[in-house]
This record gives C-alpha cells, structure tokens and sequence, in this order.
C-alpha cells in the first residue's frame, strides 16, 4: 500500500531550479533511498515533504492525504517526521527531555509526562542512548547527535521517517552500528523510511528502491541492482 | 532534591514574611516591599514569554502602561476591582493582538522592535492626552498603604505560581524547545506560532494589573511616565542578575535590585542607568546563570 505519494513537486530559489518535477511514491514499511551528488536537491525535497519549503509546483500526499500547505508542527503531527542533517539538538538541555518534548506534542502527543518520559527513555534505548539520557543534548558527540536526531523523530510516534545523512562524520564502526539500529527499528515498530546517504554502500544495502537526482531532475527510479546498472546513473557519477 | 527543599522551606517563609510586614507597622518598610513584590511581579512575568523562548523583549513596560492608562479611564466610573481586571485584560488583549505579528521576527529584531512598539505606543497616548487637554490626571480615592501593598503582594504571588506552572508545563517544555531551536521543535509537532502567542498573552496580563495598582500608588497619571522605557530596562536587568534558569532568578534580582536601590539610588539618582548598564555586564560576562546560579552551584556541591 502507498504511504507517501510525492506528485510533480518543483521548486526553484531564484533562478536555481532545485527540484524539477519529481514524482514517486514510497510503499509502507519501505526503506526508499534518495541518491545524488551535493546540491542535487536531496535536502529540499525533504523540507518539502515536511513542509518547511512550499513547493513551487506539484502536491505531497500522505495516507491518501494532501499535506502540502500545511505547517511542519501539522505534518510531523500526521505521523512524518525528519531529521536535520545539520543537527539541530535542544543543546540546554538534557537528552531525556529532548525526546520528552516530541512525545509530549508529535502525533503520538499525550498530555501525560510519565507516558510521554516513558516514550522517550523507549526512543532513547532504540537508538543506544539510553546512557546519556541526563547529559545535556549539547555535550553529545556528532554521533550521539545524529542519534538523538533520530531518537527525537521516533520519539514522536511518526509512522514515517525522512532520515537526512544520519551516517555523513560517523566512523566506519558507528555507520555498522547505524546500519543494525535502522535494521532493527523497522523491524520492530513498522515504520517507513526514506533516507539521504552519501555512504553508497549502506544507501545500497538499507534500502528498497531508490531515486536518483541530478541537479533536482530525477534521472532513475528502481531497486539498488536497477539503480547500479542504470546507464544514467554510471554517467552522472563515472562520467 | 535539595533544590526542592530549598524551596519548599524558602517559599512559605517568603510568603509568610511578606504576610506579616505591614503589622511591623513601619510605613517606610512597606514602601520598600511595595516596590519589592511590584518588581517581583514584573520580572517573573517576563521572564514567562523571555526566559523561556529566548525572545528577549525590551518592552515589558507597555502592558503596564496599557493597564494605568485603562484604568486611569476606568477608575471612578467602574469599581476598583473591576478597573483593576479591565487593566489586566486590556493588556492581555494588546498582547493577542500585536502578538502575532511581533512574535514572526527573532533574535535582536524581535528586542528592537518591542523596544519601538512601547516607544509607539508611549507617544501615541502622550498625543492623546496632549490633544485632550489632560497632561496628568489625579487619583483622589486611593486605598490605604497596606492595602495596596497587599494587592501588589498578590500579584508578586500569582506571577510566580504562573511562572512556576509554566515552567513545569506541556506548554513550558513547548517553550523551551522553540528556544533552543524553533525549526526543530516545529518539526517535532510543538505548534510553536501558539505557544508563543499564549507566553506572550500570559506574560502581558499581570502587568497590566500592576500598571493599575501602581497609579493607585503614586495616584496620578502620566503618559510618559506610565511608559518610562526604563521600566522596561530595569526588569531585564533583575531578570539577569536573578538568572533566568529558574524561578527563584527574578526574586533574587528584585531583591537585590531593591536593596541596591534604597542603599545608593535614594542618594545617587543620576547612577541608576550607569549602574544598571554596568551590572548587566558583569552579570552577562562573569555570572551569566545569575545570583541564582550560586545557588545551583552550592547544592551540586552537596
Ligand atoms: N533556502 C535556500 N535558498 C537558496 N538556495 C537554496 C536553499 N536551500 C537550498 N538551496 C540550493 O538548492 C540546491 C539543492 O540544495 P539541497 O540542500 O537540497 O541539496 P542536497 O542534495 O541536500 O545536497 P547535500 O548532499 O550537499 O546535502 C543547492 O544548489 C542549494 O544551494
Ligand atoms: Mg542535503
């Protein structure tokens, strides 16, 4: 079944065209991979669907449901959530309490903060951090960010999570260890991903299908096979 | 734990001291805590919008003035009481309706134009009374000392039972989220243009009631002075020395601000913005968690 149907969606910053006319649709319980070289248009495709860029043309659905032109705050309370890829921690205060707010508001929101701790500390152990739960957000290593990034995503409720370069700066033993987390989260909650990875070989191995973009034109939809074997693909990165 | 107790132990005493003060019967010593509980009242509501989201307003000073000007208009006509609630209201009502548009820009703009919007609205109100021929209207049915002191009292009270219900919040939390990074929290579901909007309403509304019983006080009117941008200064002044961490920041920074004020600026006047500048200074340089930060430092020792 579809989840997430994304529907000739443009978007241009002056002159630059950093989106042209890109569609696809992502299955439910998916991991749909987005590849392309720096300024392909990856990020801005992701601030589209979570509605912090409006588009300037083409329509986002989710669960059959138009969400382009609603607020982020409303999306992320629809059940999609995403990470920044420059992160951006609550860094004043502690890890704990930077989950606790997603599980107090996101589309999970309960009003209770036992519930809403208890939503946290389960976030918080999904991804390994359970440990510094009482450190300040800010003291984290650029890892520990990139998984409380993803803690606090989860941490929301969200069906659907859009993953921006949680991997890029992680040591070849920490993207290991992020490639088992990712694993392992969908296979216990069910969830749909997409994700954003310069880190070809986990991009390949996490991943269902995959979309390549080129300077914002999508160049080649398919599987990870399809998508190495795609005479476009080898030409926009082989030359 | 120790944090707690401290307050559980400091507060009532607080409270009960501030309950028996006008039986020691020394009106000096009242007009002190008059001030005292009026600045308390100020810098706690600030600190519900400021402390909290991080937008830093330099013009607090507004809501009170709203508040002596409605109910220097509504005094007389309406019961006191009730002129006291139109003045809350009135600036509660002010903040919803400049909110929204003031609350879109951050950072310096966000302390520079509420600086202006109080400076606007000062003017404006000089205008109309200048255009009406009133340059200070008197107040001849003021309420004794003691009772005025009991109100503003109240008010220093209920300002830091808000702060403290916000603090401890689903809404405070929304609150310190949007300051710690708004882009964030809005992606993680906090509707953060309504939690703004309701800080700012909350933090307007006692305010407004303090410009009120503040005419009752001096009991006359005068646009300029109801206004006075150094109101406005002086409240995030106390906010800092205070600290803005947590709630007991802005009754340490009153108190010291008021002790200071009747050892030095009684004698001293010309000092007060010299000292108030050099204060936030060395508070923002040397101690930027505030007189209350010496407090958290000791009973992490413990
Ligand atoms: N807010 C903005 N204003 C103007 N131009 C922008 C803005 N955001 C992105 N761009 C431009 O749009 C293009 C696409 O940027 P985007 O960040 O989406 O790329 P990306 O695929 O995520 O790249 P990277 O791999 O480096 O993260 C780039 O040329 C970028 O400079
Ligand atoms: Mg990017």
């Amino acid at each position: 079944m579809t989840i997430l149907d994304v529907q000739g969606i443009s978007k241009s910053f002056g002159g630059l065209k950093a989106l042209t006319n890109v569609s696809f649709s992502v299955e439910e319980g998916a991991i749909f991979g987005l590849m392309g070289a720096n300024g392909a248009g990856k990020t801005t495709l992701f601030a589209v669907i979570a509605g912090q860029i409006k588009p300037s043309g083409g329509s986002v659905s989710f669960r059959n449901r138009t969400i382009t032109g609603k607020r982020p705050d409303q999306i992320c309370r629809l059940g999609i959530s995403r990470t920044f890829q420059i992160v951006r921690p609550f860094a004043g205060i502690s890890v704990l309490d930077n989950v606790i707010v997603s599980a107090l508001y996101g589309a999970a929101a309960s009003n209770s903060h036992a519930e809403a701790r208890e939503a946290g500390i389960a976030a918080l152990e999904a991804v390994g951090l359970a440990g510094s739960a009482d450190k300040l957000a800010g003291e984290l290593t650029l890892s520990g960010q990139k998984r409380l990034e993803i803690a606090r995503a989860l941490a929301t409720g969200a069906e659907m999570l859009l993953l921006d370069e949680v991997m890029a700066g992680l040591t070849p033993t920490e993207v290991e260890e992020m490639i088992a987390t990712l694993s392992e989260l969908r296979r216990a909650r069910n969830l749909t991903f997409m994700l954003v990875e310069h880190v070809m070989g986990a991009l390949m191995a996490l991943s269902d299908r995959i979309l390549a973009l080129d300077h914002g034109v999508p160049i080649a939809i398919g599987t990870p096979a399809e998508i190495a074997a795609n005479p476009d693909v080898l030409k926009v990165y082989f030359g | 734990m120790t944090k707690l107790n401290l307050d559980i132990i400091g507060g009532p005493l607080l409270v009960l001291a501030g309950l028996a003060l006008p039986f020691a019967g020394a009106d000096y010593l009242m007009g002190i805590a008059f001030n005292l509980a009026m600045w308390i009242a100020l810098t706690q509501s600030w600190s519900i919008l400021s402390a909290m989201t991080g937008y830093v307003s330099l013009g607090h000073v507004v809501f009170c003035g709203i508040g002596s000007y409605v109910f220097i208009l509504t005094n007389g006509t309406l019961p006191m009481p009730v002129a006291l609630a139109c003045a809350g209201l009135a600036a509660g009502v002010m903040a919803l309706v400049i909110g929204l548009p003031v609350l879109r820009v951050r950072g310096p703009y966000f302390v520079i134009l509420t600086f202006g919007l109080a400076e606007l609205a000062k003017n404006v109100i000089v205008q109309i009374e200048t255009s009406l021929g009133q340059f200070s209207r008197l107040i001849f049915d003021a309420p004794a000392l003691d009772t005025l002191y009991f109100i503003m009292f109240g008010l220093a009270v209920a300002s830091t039972a808000a702060a403290v219900l916000v603090r401890h919040s689903k809404l405070g939390r929304g609150l310190v989220a949007i300051r710690e990074n708004e882009e964030a929290a809005e992606a993680i579901g906090v509707p953060v243009t309504r939690l703004k909007l309701i800080a700012f309403v909350v933090a307007a509304i006692i305010p407004g009631i303090v410009g009120g019983v503040l005419l009752l006080r001096t009991s006359y009117f005068e646009a300029a002075q109801a206004f006075d941008p150094v109101i406005s200064f002086s409240i995030v002044t106390m906010a800092i020395v205070g600290g803005m961490g947590t709630v007991r920041g802005p009754i340490l920074g009153s108190l010291a601000f008021v002790l200071l004020s009747e050892l030095l600026w009684a004698r001293f006047p010309q000092l007060y913005m010299i000292i108030l500048g050099a204060l936030l200074i060395l508070f923002i340089l040397f101690m930027p968690r505030g007189l209350s930060g010496l407090f958290e430092r000791r009973e992490a020792r413990r």
